[in-house]
């Protein structure tokens, strides 16, 4: 597919990585942001498994590490903490790639999953689960996985009509989406209050109780969609251009926008099963890649990048800032939704 | 048919419906009340316990659907022209955010608990929170309303984030909410109502006067500045006009989502691009999606209610959906 | 749960295993009862244990736990039975307003390690080195960290569809406070002895409805209480009240609009929540403000009593209960 990119002056310094007959065109400045990005990462993976409510040396938590620790201390550095922070990374980065899909497919900046109805719908399975069945965990992940993919089906269908066009899978979302919502309420509402709030705690996403269980499953699941994202994601620059013109260049559209779709869902089904629907990355994540690294479309990396620190730096604060352990989606939201606010005001100045 | 004609033989048939609408909304509710009585309770008022019901119950009930339903449809109208986004309801700008920040800080931090008492808090956060996104999403040549929607979907998750936390760490603020969330227009005195009558007659006349020069908006920036069109007169006025409309209906119901997202696009199914009619049929059919939504939740779990903020996307949804299946459509 | 060092089974123990899932047996471990508590209270090793069964199978606790953390709603019901517990979740402050004072004393004494079961700091629950974690919250935050609390110290944990006595009884049994449970339950006796001896007539000829408003419950809307306190009324009492029928919702799961006021003229006395000082509560407000409930014949003829209800979880809050029942069926049996 290589071969129908007519060669491009992009206007800016660019990083050509050859092997052999893949060639990766990167930006100097994704590249840069990018690395700066993984070291503050890093920098925050070390905080947050150094530090917690219960008070570790760093030689106790290097020890823990290595091996040399049992009991409490061990549970709490490497059954506790660790698999916390790899969860935060991998579902931050899973969620910013899913935002950035389908912000790029459907050529809107409120574009998330949750414009297939995937998040509400499996906020509905998990409420009948809690509320109506009070089933297990298990149970919760599966009747939540079931609601979204039924209803990214259902939202799917609905809009199908010779094709699918981007503005109506965006109506017939939003409509699906505003009955679920408004079903969930009343789930809601008419629960008991203790678990109305356990299941609205759900709602909202937490890391709370991640096992290295959920994080290998769920690793795996991210790993293999992610590299499926990198390869179908090709032509995502071309379908910006509008449909016509993606296919003036020999993409075949609806498969590609498909494939594509069904990526961007299986990877916040995914989150959305080990963790419940962490809010705002998919939506934010993307938004604020793409103005630190000043690209004119929305690009993968940086957006899945952005994902993992704003993941990780949330699920920290969301453990250490309030008297009481607060479930991260609240967090992300707060810290995602400030920042790109910040990004949004600066933008405005400069372009005075 | 000619257009000017089919679109007046249209709001004829759309006041009709309406006015059938508000007819069965003081005859329908959960219990069964003859006709008879109704009429009495109307017209020849008396201390009997069944027309306490109508006058106490149904007949504000009635009402405040009737304003809070066209407030919604207008005040979507008006974001919908202004930002030329089909996603945009009054949510975008804020203004359920604000409004339902105000209530839980009020609940949970002030522990009010009464209609009466949300109301002033709903519609002051309503207020302040869609201006500070127009102060966000503005620059000094005017305002780009992509980066204003952006701006409003920001400002509306670090509010809901702090709603959020304030609700989950307080029980009871969270139990207060829940109902509160849904978006009800029943329980509400007419009490209620009259203050924010004057701002819906500010806005209406506002919206009155902006719906010209969005007609010219739609054709794009340029054109509509070679049109003589003042852009950022225009999209403040707009601004303040939705805000309080949709703040107020809020304020007074709580946050019903779908409708001011939905009739918009109906009426424009229905009338084509031109804004002052869209306006007209916006605020005459949202009323009766709410009235048709509320009579449903009255009479369906019986001798239950649900409220009409949850009806009205089971109402308005496959209607959308059907028509957008339907249609040829495109953006805006 | 191997990897769990606290969790090993003694295995000398046949704990007598119950059929229901709440039940829950406490076997001494043979015999020396009377002896060295105090010596032993510090070392490392609770010398005394026994096994109860509860909803997470059978668990070794320690025979006189020293540091008890409460999560989720054995809380309050713990502190109830004269328990101090070192670290709890947060309750609400409507709970904690018709607490009383030494209770309320006891709460805030405590360390609070979460506002909600499934939030819990648990780093910081391990760092309070607690001897036994009682838990009642939902099966899926059950699932989500119980492992992670059998880890941390011996762990009880019922479901929240306990039965109140039920619960009581477990709560007092596993967390060593089954001296003022005795006591509470005698009271509980007396009181509804004495109420069914003195109202007999009144309970046996009088229909009852219970009505009420919760802060969740829509504006406009009421609803018929059939569970909670009028539920004691009801089963423990024999007062004639409304109920769902079998294997139906609870008639308190359905918001009656107002309009239903009218409905509530069948019955011959009426009963509706107040709070300590008789007032009715914030949120059934607005129903005493209708027109139509004052129009209604029991509240005309004084047959529509206030009853005060701070909690149906344990005996200490139902007794209360009972003593608010006692009083406003006295006024009634002035009117016979």
């Amino acid at each position: 597919m290589n071969t129908h990119i007519p060669p491009v002056d992009f206007g800016r310094r660019m990083l050509v990585l050859r092997r052999r007959r893949i060639a990766v065109r990167l930006q100097w400045r994704s590249v840069v942001v990018c690395a700066v990005l993984a070291v503050v990462i890093a920098g925050a993976a070390v905080l947050a498994l150094m530090t917690g409510s219960y008070a570790l040396g760093p030689g106790q938590v290097l020890a823990a590490l290595t091996g040399r620790e049992t009991g409490i201390v061990h549970d709490i550095v490497v059954e506790w903490r660790l698999p916390r922070v790899a969860a935060a990374l991998m579902f931050g980065a899973a969620l910013g790639v899913s935002g950035a899909v389908f912000q790029s497919l459907l050529r809107n900046p409120l574009a998330d999953p949750g414009i297939v109805g995937f998040s509400q719908g499996s906020y509905t399975g998990a409420l009948i689960v809690i509320l109506v069945v009070n089933g297990s965990y298990a149970q919760l992940v599966g009747g939540a996985l079931l609601g979204g993919m039924v209803t990214a089906v259902a939202v799917y269908v609905l809009a199908y009509r010779r094709g699918v066009q981007g503005f109506r899978l965006i109506i017939v979302g939003i409509g699906v989406s505003a009955m679920l919502g408004s079903l969930n309420t009343w789930l809601i509402l008419k629960a008991d209050l203790d678990q109305a709030m356990s299941a609205a705690a759900w709602g909202v996403g937490s890391l709370n109780g991640v096992s290295w269980n959920q994080v290998a499953i769920g690793g795996a699941c991210i790993a293999g969609l992610l590299l499926l994202a990198g390869v179908l994601g090709r032509p995502m620059r071309q379908l910006e251009l509008g449909d016509d013109a993606a296919a003036s260049q020999g993409v075949r559209v609806s498969p590609a926008r498909l494939g594509l779709i069904l990526v961007g869902v299986a990877l916040t089904a995914t989150v959305t099963a080990a963790s419940g629907p962490i809010a705002f990355i998919s939506l934010v994540a993307p938004q604020i890649g793409r103005r630190l690294t000043r690209t004119a479309g929305i690009t993968l990396a940086p957006a899945a990048f952005v994902g993992a620190l704003l993941c990780l730096v949330s699920d920290y604060l969301a453990q250490h800032i309030a008297p009481t352990p607060l479930p991260v989606g609240i967090i992300t939201v707060i810290l995602g939704g400030g920042y790109l606010g910040y990004l949004l005001f600066t933008e405005a100045r400069r372009r005075l | 048919m000619p257009r000017p004609r089919r679109r007046l033989l249209g709001l004829l048939v759309v006041l009709v419906v309406l006015a059938v609408l508000l007819m069965l909304s003081v005859m329908i509710g959960s219990t069964a009340i003859a006709p008879s009585v109704v009429w009495d309770a109307l017209f020849h008022s008396s201390a009997d316990t069944d027309q306490f019901a109508i006058r106490d119950f149904r007949l504000p009930r009635t009402v405040v659907g009737l304003v809070v339903g066209a407030a919604l449809g207008l005040s979507g109208a008006l974001i919908q022209a202004l930002t030329r986004n089909p996603l945009a309801d009054p949510g975008v700008l804020g203004v359920h955010a604000g409004a339902s920040f105000a209530v839980t800080v009020a609940v949970g931090l002030l522990g009010v608990r009464d209609v009466q008492g949300y109301m002033w808090f709903a519609f002051a956060g309503a207020l302040i929170v869609t201006l500070l996104v127009l102060a966000f999403g503005s620059t000094r040549q005017g305002s780009s309303p992509v980066v204003m929607v952006l701006a409003g979907v920001c400002v509306g998750a670090v509010l809901g984030g702090f709603r959020e936390a304030l609700q989950l760490t307080d029980p009871d603020a969270f139990d207060a909410m829940r109902n509160w969330n849904a978006g009800s227009i029943a329980g509400r005195p007419l009490e209620v109502v009259w203050p924010v009558l004057p701002f819906f007659a500010v806005a209406l006349v506002l919206a009155f006067v902006v719906s010209g020069p969005l007609n010219a908006l739609a054709l794009g920036d340029e054109l509509a500045v070679a049109q003589g069109v003042r852009l950022v007169r225009t999209r403040v006025l707009a601004v303040i006009a939705l805000t309080l409309l949709a703040g107020g209906a809020t304020a007074i119901a709580g946050p019903i989502g779908f409708v001011g997202l939905m009739v918009p696009h109906v009426a424009r199914w229905i009338v084509g691009p031109d804004q002052r009619w869209i306006f007209a049929y916006s605020a005459l059919l949202a009323p009766s999606l709410l009235l048709v939504s509320d009579i449903l939740g009255r009479v369906v779990t019986r001798p239950g209610e649900i409220p009409v903020g949850i009806v009205t996307a089971f109402v308005g949804a496959p209607v959308l959906v059907a028509l957008v299946r339907r249609k040829k459509s495109s953006g805006l | 749960m191997s990897n769990t060092p606290l969790l090993r089974r003694g295995a000398t123990l046949a704990a007598a295993l119950m059929s229901a899932s709440l039940v829950l047996t406490a076997c001494g471990s043979d015999g020396d009862d009377t002896g060295d508590k105090a010596a032993t209270a510090h070392s490392d090793k609770p010398a005394e244990t026994r096994s109860v069964t509860a909803e997470n199978g059978t668990v070794k606790v320690p025979a006189a736990p020293r540091r008890v953390v409460t999560i989720g709603n054995t809380g309050l019901p713990f502190i109830d039975l004269g328990g101090k517990p070192v670290g709890v979740t947060e309750a609400s402050d409507s709970d904690l307003d018709v607490l009383p004072k030494e209770q309320r004393t006891a709460y805030e004494a405590a360390e609070i390690i979460g506002s909600s079961g499934g939030e819990v700091d648990l780093e910081k629950l391990a760092a309070l080195k607690p001897d036994l974690i009682l838990v009642q919250f939902s099966s899926k935050d059950w699932d989500k960290v119980g492992k992670r609390l059998e880890a941390i110290a011996p762990t009880v944990s019922w479901g929240l569809d306990t039965e109140w006595k039920a619960f009581a009884d477990a709560i007092a049994e596993v967390g060593n406070v089954a001296d003022a449970l005795s006591r509470q339950k005698t009271a509980f006796k007396e009181k509804v002895a004495k109420i069914q001896a003195t109202y007999g007539k009144i309970i046996d000829t009088t229909s009852f409805v219970d009505v009420s408003r919760g802060n969740w419950n829509d504006p406009g809307t009421f609803y018929i209480a059939d569970i909670g306190c009028s539920e004691i009324a009801r089963d423990d009492i024999g007062l004639d009240l409304p109920k769902a029928a079998e294997g139906k919702d609870p008639l308190a799961y359905a918001s009656l609009p107002f309009e239903q006021i009218r409905g509530l003229s069948k019955y011959d006395v009426i009963t509706y929540p107040v709070d300590a000082d008789g007032v009715p509560t914030k949120p059934f407000k607005p129903v005493v403000e209708t027109n139509t409930w004052k129009a209604l014949p029991a509240v005309k003829s004084g047959r529509a009593l206030g009853l005060f209800c701070p909690g149906n979880n344990s005996y200490g809050p139902v007794n209360r209960y009972l003593d608010s029942l006692d009083s406003a069926l006295a006024t009634l049996s002035g009117k016979q």
